[in-house]
């Protein structure tokens, strides 16, 4: 993969941009761009592409930490991982197979296993990047435990680079399981639900289970006879499609691609459904289903579409006490709204 | 700011038995788990409920009086110890279990509630909270956030931040800060990862929601013996490079050993230069087959000595060495003195190989214990304080290993945290653009400055004045100190 | 801890010990996990942690301060911290020098200085213990609630006589029972069954015709001299009986405790120091006395489940309790779980009188504890437990020795 290093242009970028009195729109590959703009849109700012900002600064297997450059392709750091038998425990998606590693840790976009392999910052030990001030920072490091200094690097994960731009993301990371299994169960969306519940509460080797079109998908991961037993437990029948959770992750199953407005809902997983024409993952937590935003009011429930990453930054300007921080720690960081600041623009009016 | 209206307010606000002034009640509240530092509050405040704590943290907003939040008081940096003229708010008596949703597989507790506490009172339903610092007995869930704490299975199951999925915080600007709950998803910056270790100077946590897991059905700890340091070490790399995550994987060195085997008997092998005690957990088959890997690859790579314990007798009887390790060490020599650094594993035997070279340099004897799944360093300087020189020469071999830890690309604090403790290494890991971000992020929570001052963050003049921002004789005086 | 104690402190016996004490004490904070009551009030002063530094702060200062008193007068010398303390800090025998600095080195106020001396003066003497007793339940409609709830019961006083001792033809071995001067006042049928269970099984009892008390409550009171003569005095009516029994028993274990430390406290007693190895050599447990014997109890016909109460003075000072357990379950019973384990009662022998609040917060909780599993009966092993818990349980309270047979 390309080992490239534009950290110095980009901070020289940042730094020209706020003399200038612009702000910069950070890019990576592109991925998410559907969630930041619909295909009308422009955008004021200035271009700041990290894409080439690329390679692996240091990788030891026997670690559990990768540090990579933030324009890694996710597909090239899959594959260097899965070499070591190794992989991201957040399953990020990757959108039309592409995506890179600061795009994944600046939207917090994990896939399916998430309730059991743990979330994107879950997984994130330390960054490099750069603050609006156009200085290169380094916090958290390379190391499980590390409690000095505030846990900065976990502050950019879903901060969709409002508080600066990712240079480098340690990552820890976890061994592939020895081997795996998807079970389906014919069951509606409710029996779905509380079956997702009742194994919640279990010692059982589940790290993905989701409901779609009347039937549970369920992934066992562990040694093979961990898994035989667990299989026994859960019951169904294996399911053929090898690939069926990175389709999911990546929204390529049909479902995904019906026209209308595909909104998304966290909530308390046991919590009772508003809509039962859905798509349900992390054991309950995140559903999936289509409808008017609007009525869903309350409910978690956003559009995942055009605007997405502007409501996720911004969404806790329901609650004033939120926004108002959120509008601090953006002025701690970037004092002179030189980073991303239409998310933030979308924040002030909400 | 008078302070005899300010004591008036809290008189007038407060039920008499939650106000101390009397100075001599005022002395035990001037240190926590951290002796060596000491400064006694100028009030403690010990409310009962949450309107308590908010009208507490008003009059001081109003008054700016300092405030210092102390949970159970068994922190090993000083993180709770007061600040001269600052109320102490001892949340002690927030100690209940508001609500256990099964359904969502979450609590809400209060800030004092022990950390041992939860697992206890969930255990019933096969439910546990997972990170297990070695104080869980008595350290409390709000002292667990401001710290971030660990524990001996944070390798498999993390770190408070893993598991903490909801927060009430009362912030100094008087604000109410809510994140998350019992859903596991939060919009937004990222606030409650950020509440995680921030020592208390962010704001006051009044509750926190936790995660709970189900309780692993079977449990499986094997002890192996090493001739060589470096082999124990290679040892620990194989079994993670094969694909495994120890529940608890933990590493001594000759001196811990043998001190640990003179105290309690263990059955430690006493010509081991290493042992390894590895803890693994989940249902039977994965145990099972995790355990027979463990044990092909420890014999492989030369252990000289390999136990397996499947009953809870014989599994207490191989972490009693590791767990009465500290006391142990501590019978080598009339004091000693504990690091907590981190290192990445693969440093691990070159930087005990530079440990042992400042052995012999500083003629200190130094035994270690080691969290070897995570890389959390324990060494543990032995010496003599009645000695003329000996603690000052402990003092600064201290700031030289923490250097190493920093050099070898680790922390200077792996789970204690910085507190007042390691101010001065602060200034070795982070340059002053560093500091001033993380000066600029607490006053968007804190702009007076009134949370925990003087914790944590050092300021930038603290770090000129110990020289070009590095510490050449790193300053901790504390010795004598049970840090797991 | 660091310790800067002066030398007129240190020049002591005492003094050097405390020292000695307060430096093995690392500040670790524990110890307050398992305090009653510090889990009850929730201040470091209210703690072991905090109550060492107070003791350190005083002896420091040579200064008794009433904030130090009342902080010190409240806890129950339950001896959970002991159990919890990673590091050994015997914290009982800091409190015990603590205590008896305060005793001598402060005046206390009038009331507590007579309530005091009544308990000194009266409750170690069974006729006179008997006597307020028996006025008390006269006069019972006159008292306040706490003390009339603390009044043994009727039957227990008017049944006190000196039981006739049952003594088998031919003894299989002896044993000489201690009866407490409390217990032979308010549960007189403990020591009853126990007779009857031993003699059944042709083994001797042996009992002092004028036993006295064995010190636990004046030294509890930190009057340490007071104690010790008290002490020589049941070590003087015990002498000429020592050989020709196999062993000493308590069936209370807060006198098994004070018992059993006889030999360290009276280590350098010329006189009686010897002595009081001799009985330290013999003393057990009535519990693992009759383990010992390695014979078998049947149970009750009426009671099946069993909520088993461990005294303070049994798992936390003479780190026991398994043996009763034991006993009653090979016996048959069933022994339901019980919550916080650990945590006292309340009773703490002259504790309920002095700090009658706090006391009855934790004999309520207690029995909360100990009837969530629904037995038929609680049983203990210590008079001051029982009879405590007798009055807000709604279960009977009895000694486990009543449930054998």
């Amino acid at each position: 993969m390309a080992d490239r290093d534009i950290s110095d242009e980009l901070q020289e970028s940042i730094a020209q941009a706020r003399d200038a009195g612009v702000s910069v729109a950070i890019a990576g590959s592109g991925s998410k761009e559907f969630l930041v703009h619909s295909d009308t849109e422009t955008t004021q700012s200035r271009l700041l592409s990290v894409a080439e900002h690329t390679g692996v600064v240091a990788y030891r297997p026997a670690e559990l930490v990768i540090t990579a450059r933030a324009g890694t392709p996710l597909r090239e750091l899959a594959a260097l991982l899965a070499r070591a038998n190794q992989m991201l425990p957040f399953e990020p998606p990757l959108f039309r197979g592409m995506g890179t590693l600061g795009g994944a840790i600046a939207s917090g976009l994990a896939g399916s296993g998430r309730p059991w392999r743990g979330s994107v910052r879950d997984a994130v030990l330390g960054v490099v990047m750069i603050n609006g001030l156009g200085q290169k920072l380094t916090f958290g490091g390379q190391v499980m435990k590390n409690v000095a200094g505030y846990d900065v690097s976990r502050l950019q994960v879903g901060a969709f680079g409002t508080l600066g731009v990712l240079l480098e993301i340690s990552i820890r990371v976890i061994p592939k399981p020895a081997s795996e299994m998807t079970l389906k169960l014919e069951l509606d969306c409710l029996e779905s639900l509380s079956k997702m519940r009742e194994w919640a509460r279990k010692p059982l080797p589940i790290t993905a289970s989701c409901y779609h079109d009347n039937m549970l998908y369920v992934r066992l991961s562990g040694a093979e006879t961990a898994v035989l037993a667990g299989a026994s437990e859960t019951g169904g029948e294996i399911a053929g499609d090898l690939n069926w959770w990175d389709k999911l992750n990546d929204h390529d199953l049909p479902f995904f691609k019906e026209p209308g407005s595909l909104l998304r809902q966290m909530s308390p997983p046991a919590q009772e459904l508003v809509n039962d024409a859905c798509v349900l993952e992390w054991s309950g937590a995140k559903r999936w289903f289509y409808g008017d935003e609007s009525e869903y009011h309350g409910t978690g429930t956003k559009l995942f579409g055009a605007g997405f990453a502007q409501v996720a930054v911004s969404s806790p300007a329901a609650d004033p006490v939120r926004g108002d921080v959120q509008r601090r720690i953006k002025q701690a960081f970037d004092p002179d709204n030189v980073l991303n600041p239409e998310l933030l623009r979308a924040n002030e009016a909400a | 700011m008078s302070r005899k209206l300010v004591r008036r307010l809290l008189q007038r606000t407060l039920p008499r038995h939650c106000l101390i002034t009397d100075p001599v009640a005022l002395k035990p509240y001037e240190t926590d788990g951290l002796t060596a530092i000491r400064q006694p509050p100028w009030l403690v405040a010990l409310p009962e409920t949450e309107s308590q704590v908010a009208a507490v943290l008003r009059i001081c907003r109003e008054h700016a009086v300092p405030v210092v939040p102390r949970g159970a008081g068994t922190g090993l940096s000083g993180g709770a110890r007061p600040v001269e003229g600052g109320v102490v708010v001892g949340l002690s008596r927030l100690n209940k279990i508001l609500e256990v949703d099964l359904d969502n597989c979450v609590a809400c507790l209060q800030p004092g509630v022990r950390n041992l506490a939860i697992s206890e009172a969930v255990a019933e339903h096969g439910l546990y909270y997972a990170p297990d610092p070695s104080s869980q007995i008595a350290c409390s869930i709000g002292g667990n956030v401001a710290e971030n704490s660990g524990g001996v299975h944070c390798l498999k199951y993390g770190l408070t931040v893993h598991n903490v999925v909801g927060l009430k915080v009362l912030m100094m600007t008087g604000e109410v800060l809510h994140l998350g709950g019992r859903g596991q998803e939060l919009d937004g910056y990222d606030l409650l990862a950020l509440m995680c270790g921030s020592e208390g100077m962010l704001g006051v946590v009044t509750e926190v929601w936790v995660k709970l897991l189900p309780v692993p059905p079977v449990k499986k700890v094997l002890l192996a013996a090493f001739a060589q340091v470096s082999a124990a070490a290679a040892a620990v790399s194989e079994i993670i490079t094969a694909g495994l995550i120890p529940a608890g994987l933990e590493m001594m060195d000759r001196l811990a050993i043998q001190a640990a085997e003179a105290y309690v008997h263990a059955g430690y092998p006493l010509d081991a230069q290493a042992i390894l005690l590895c803890e693994l957990d989940g249902v039977a088959q994965e145990v099972e087959a995790d355990a027979a890997l463990v044990e092909r690859l420890l014999r492989d790579l030369g252990a000289i000595d390999v136990q397996i314990a499947d009953d809870p007798q014989a599994q207490a009887r191989l972490w009693l060495g590791r767990k009465a390790a500290f006391p142990a060490v501590g019978r080598l020599a009339p004091d000693y003195y504990c690091m907590d650094g981190t290192i990445p594993r693969y440093r691990l035997a070159e930087v005990l190989q530079q440990i042992e070279s400042l052995s012999v340099e500083y003629k200190l004897r130094v035994a270690n214990v080691f969290h070897a799944g995570d890389g959390n360093l324990h060494p543990l300087i032995l010496y003599d304080a009645d000695i003329p020189g000996e603690l000052e020469k402990a003092e600064a071999m201290g700031g030289r290993i923490l250097e190493l830890c920093v050099a070898a690309g680790g922390t200077i604090t792996g789970e204690h945290g910085v507190g007042v403790e390691k101010l001065d290494q602060m200034c070795v890991q982070f340059n002053s653009d560093e500091l001033e971000q993380f000066e600029r992020l607490k006053a968007a929570f804190d702009p007076a400055g009134i949370a925990n001052p003087g914790k944590a963050i050092p300021t930038l003049t603290r770090c000129a004045e110990i020289g070009g921002m590095h510490v050449h004789n790193g300053k901790l005086p504390f010795r004598n100190l049970e840090r797991f | 801890m660091q310790t800067k104690l002066p030398e007129a402190i240190v020049a002591t016996t005492k003094g050097r010990r405390a020292e000695q004490i307060l430096r093995s004490c690392v500040h670790c904070g524990f110890c307050n996990a398992t305090c009653p009551t510090y889990e009850l009030l929730g201040d470091e002063l209210d703690g072991p942690r905090g109550r060492i530094y107070l003791i350190k702060e005083m002896l420091e200062a040579q200064k008794v301060e009433s904030v130090t008193v009342t902080h010190l007068d409240r806890c129950l010398t339950c001896r959970a911290c002991e159990t919890t303390c990673p590091s050994g800090v015997e914290y009982s025998q800091l409190l015990e020098i603590a205590r008896d600095y305060v005793s001598s080195n402060y005046r206390r106020d009038l009331l507590d200085r007579l309530k005091r001396l009544w308990l000194i003066r009266t409750v170690p003497y069974k006729r006179r213990f008997r006597r307020w007793a028996q006025l008390g339940r006269a006069m019972r409609w006159f008292l306040p609630k706490r003390l009339r709830e603390m009044l043994p019961v009727a039957s227990t006083v008017e049944a006190l006589q000196a039981t006739p001792p049952v003594s088998p033809s031919v003894a299989a071995s002896s044993v000489l029972l201690l009866n407490g001067c409390v217990q032979q006042v308010t549960t007189p049928q403990v020591n009853a069954a126990l007779r009857e269970l031993l003699a059944a099984r042709g083994i001797a009892v042996v009992e002092l015709a004028e036993e006295g008390c064995c010190g636990a409550l004046e030294l509890h009171l930190g009057k340490e001299p007071g104690a010790l003569a008290t002490m020589r005095n049941l070590l003087d009516t015990l002498a000429p009986r020592l050989d020709e029994v196999d062993a000493v028993i308590s069936t209370a274990s807060g006198c098994g405790i004070t018992l059993k430390d006889y030999p360290r406290l009276l280590k350098d007693d010329a006189t009686h120091g010897k002595l009081a190895r001799r009985l330290g050599d013999k003393l057990l447990d009535v519990g693992e006395y009759l383990l010992s014997l390695d014979l078998s109890w049947r149970k009750q016909d009426e009671v099946l489940a069993v909520a088993l109460h461990q005294p303070c003075t049994l798992q936390h000072g003479q780190k026991l309790g398994d043996e009763a357990r034991q006993l009653l379950q090979n016996a048959g019973y069933d022994l339901v779980a019980v919550r916080d384990e650990h945590s006292c009662c309340g009773s703490a022998g002259t504790y309920s009188l002095l700090q009658a609040k706090l006391s009855s917060q934790l004999r309520d909780r207690k029995i909360s504890c100990l009837e969530s599993g629904q037995p038929d009966v609680i049983a203990t092993s210590n008079v001051g437990c029982h009879t405590h818990l007798a009055v807000a349980a709604s279960v009977p309270v009895v000694h486990w020795i009543e449930l054998l047979r």
